[in-house]
């Protein structure tokens, strides 16, 4: 699906939790999730600590979609 | 490390008032068995039942499949830090009870335990067709939590299979085999021109409900280590698994390891069979990077030529598979992996996740996704009410002849990636 909708011209950022997966599926812009059970929330977390944590996701997807890069790349922070 | 296995064959069981081996046949006191069962406080009931090779029957859902054994002679005794305390097992004389196995049914996760005809094309597809399974359908308590009732079951099937081992301690082995091992430094002196060669056994540990335990310990929680090659052969490794029914390891398969076995056989042959290398596959990257790392490390330090890497599961797994390759192979270290495939209904997919150059010598157990139909059989044990939504099963499976449309996915060991399986190419 990444590799399809950039196809059109779109950028795509790949928020997936096993990154090597994601580079030898060919993503450009990758971004760690925390983990396969649960990619974009942690449950040992409280709901205020979760909350920061998704957004800390959100805003790092959104700063790696804005980003040039010259290849795949994966924005560890 | 040396162990005596002794092999008692068994022809057929009966349930009866005393349980008994006699002239090869079991007895089984349901009485006794239940009553050993039911000490566990989360399970209400328990049934027994009796397939036999040929049978028109069906298991179903099946969660694990266990071979009794019992600890003769030497430290520790059968599925140590489980049922029996924590000591070193796999030194001494053990005897197994052939031809047949304990397996537990029951409906926990429902949609991912398998089943096992024992007649008919799927009984092809599954290696425990060929036994006589003696099978538990256990019942938990009211409002128990899935991973409890997975618990209560597990241990129930040990037990179960324990008490039968029991009965076998005073008996004379049909057969005998020894193997045996040397240490390091002892081995390099046997067998100073022979390749070093180990085996790296990866572990199913995603959690939830997809665990396996070494010595009791959890394998999520581990870091890579080495046993002597006869320890899983005590009951060392576990399964505590509710994952695809294919390609997950039973407490069976980890008993009676292929690759241990003809590694054995190999050794002081053609090869120097250095050790057993346990590792996990857990679901954070963090704990793929690290658990590769080590085996690597671990592969490294032993001066190992070449590494056979066997994969459970499918899925995310198949990146600690690639990983342990690559940074195995990285070494200077040969690398044979073996896995199955999920490449689709066509077989034209992808068939692993992930992929490597350095993965160029590959085993496959088959595809999981091949759909075959299995003809509605006269008896099932256990029920065939999740049987749409067993993994690799639909809506559609069951058609109105009572046959059942399903991806092989289903069988219980059909894709066996340690290469327990009847599967094989021409």
């Amino acid at each position: 699906m990444v590799k399809e909708i950039e196809r059109a011209g779109l950028p795509v950022v790949h928020i997936c939790t096993v990154t090597p997966i994601s580079m030898t599926v060919g993503a450009n812009r990758i971004v760690p999730a925390i983990a396969i059970p649960h990619p974009l929330g942690n449950p040992a977390l409280n709901h205020e600590e979760e909350k920061k944590l998704r957004r800390k996701l959100v805003e790092k997807a959104l700063r790696a979609l804005t980003t040039e890069v010259e290849d795949q790349t994966i924005f560890e922070d | 490390m040396k162990l005596e296995m002794g092999y008692i064959h068994i022809s057929d069981i009966e349930f009866s008032s005393e349980s008994k081996i006699e002239n090869g046949k079991l007895y089984v006191s349901t009485d006794a068995l239940k009553a050993l069962v039911l000490e566990d406080e989360k399970l209400k009931d328990v049934s027994f039942d009796i397939a036999r090779p040929g049978e028109s029957v069906r298991i179903t859902p099946v969660k694990d499949v266990i071979e009794p054994r019992v600890k003769v002679e030497g430290k520790g005794g059968v599925f140590p830090g489980i049922i029996s305390k924590v000591d070193t097992v796999g030194s001494g004389k053990t005897y197994a009870l052939k031809g047949m196995a304990v397996v537990t049914a029951g409906k926990i996760v429902g949609f991912q335990e398998g089943v096992i005809d024992m007649t008919g094309p799927g009984a092809d597809y599954t290696p425990f067709s060929k036994l006589i399974n003696l099978v538990m359908v256990c019942e938990p308590v009211d409002e128990i939590e899935p991973h409890e009732y997975e618990k209560a079951v597990r241990i129930a099937g040990f037990k179960a299979a324990a008490y039968i081992g029991e009965l076998a301690k005073s008996l004379t082995p049909d057969e005998t085999k020894v193997y045996e091992t040397e240490t390091i430094k002892e081995g390099m002196a046997k067998y100073p021109d022979l390749p070093r060669v180990a085996y790296v056994h990866m572990l199913q540990s995603q959690g939830l409900l997809h665990d396996t335990y070494v010595y009791g310990v959890d394998a999520k929680q581990i870091l890579p280590t080495m046993l002597n090659p006869t320890e899983c052969m005590d009951g060392a490794i576990v399964s505590g698994n509710c994952v695809s029914a294919c390609d997950k390891n039973p407490t069976y398969v980890h008993q009676n390891n292929p690759v241990v076995h003809d590694l054995l056989e190999e050794h002081g042959k053609t090869i120097n069979f250095v050790c057993h290398i346990v590792t996990n596959e857990n679901v954070y990257l963090a704990d793929k990077q690290r658990s590769s790392d080590w085996t690597a490390k671990l592969c490294k330090m032993l001066d190992l030529d070449g590494v056979i890497v066997s994969q459970e599961g499918f899925g995310n797994p198949d990146t600690d598979l690639i990983m342990n390759c690559k940074k195995i192979e990285a070494e200077g270290i040969k690398t044979v992996i073996i896995t199955d495939e999920y490449a689709g209904r066509d077989g034209k997919s992808q068939s692993l996740a992930d992929a490597d150059a350095a993965a160029d010598a590959v085993v496959t157990a088959g595809n999981a996704n091949q759909v075959v139909v299995l003809p509605k059989l006269d008896k099932v044990i256990g029920t065939l009410d999740y049987i749409t939504k067993i993994a690799g099963a639909s809506e559609n499976t069951l058609r109105e002849d009572g046959s059942l449309e399903v991806e092989i996915q289903v069988i219980t060991g059909a894709t066996n990636e340690v290469g327990f399986t009847t599967l094989s190419a021409r």
